[in-house]
């Protein structure tokens, strides 16, 4: 079988991409990389360059990484570093954090390639709650 | 148990459709939603899933969870193509042993 896509989970607080990590291998799986990069590099709340960079070459697995952030700084610090280390098979998910997580492991789980992926992710959008 | 009747539809040469009924002993929540949208994942056939007039693509797992399907109702599962019949079966049993 081919390689996983890798989910990069990037958020201001770390305890807040860990429990989601193990949501989504709850609901997911356990056996597509999901990496976070959460919190700043001393652990308050805050994002770091550096552990997203790191995130991003911890959930490579040769089949492209797609990476959801919170909000905010998250993505300007995730659009940071892919502006520093281009590569074309890294995309950050234009998606809700949670809902698209979830869609984004179920959907590499399956063998979804990255543009199938990210497809996943961003349908989460319209899934109405009410 | 799984209430399930087959209603074998068309066949043709290339591809066949299926279909099948069950009435789901749990509430299709969060995680049976995943385990169908990764079993649905592995079949070629088109599928689909129907609950109370909505019908959604089962390799989502979000829609799946969106048809808010509960314990005591019913869910159909459809699929046309090359593996219709084990798309079905495979998706049936998921939702047959929900907890």
């Amino acid at each position: 079988m081919s390689a996983t896509v890798g989910i990069v989970l990037v958020s201001h607080s770390a305890e807040l991409a860990s429990g989601l990590r193990l949501l989504v291998e709850q609901i997911g799986s356990d056996t597509v990389p999901v990496v976070t990069a959460a919190g700043t590099d001393d652990g308050r709340i805050g994002t770091s360059y550096d552990l997203v960079l790191k995130a991003l070459q911890d959930a490579d697995r040769g089949a492209g990484v797609l990476i959801l952030p919170d909000l905010g700084s998250s993505v300007l610090t995730t659009r940071t570093v892919l502006d520093d280390h281009p590569r074309a098979d890294a995309v950050i998910a234009d998606a809700p954090f949670v809902e698209g997580a979830v869609a984004a492991v179920v959907a590499a789980a399956s063998g979804a390639d990255l543009q199938a992926v990210a497809k996943s992710a961003e349908e989460a959008r319209h899934v109405r709650k009410q | 148990m799984s209430a399930s009747n087959d209603t074998t539809g068309c066949e043709s040469a290339e591809t066949t459709g299926h279909e099948a009924a069950v009435l789901l002993p749990a509430n299709l929540h969060a995680r049976p939603a995943g385990l169908l949208a990764r079993a649905a994942g592995e079949f070629s056939s088109t599928i689909e899933l129907e609950h109370n007039g909505k019908t959604v693509n089962p390799a989502g797992v979000l829609g799946v969870m969106a048809l808010g399907a509960t314990a005591g109702s019913t869910v159909t599962v459809r699929a046309a193509g090359p593996d219709a019949h084990d798309a079905v079966a495979a998706l049936m049993e998921i939702l047959a042993n929900a907890e």
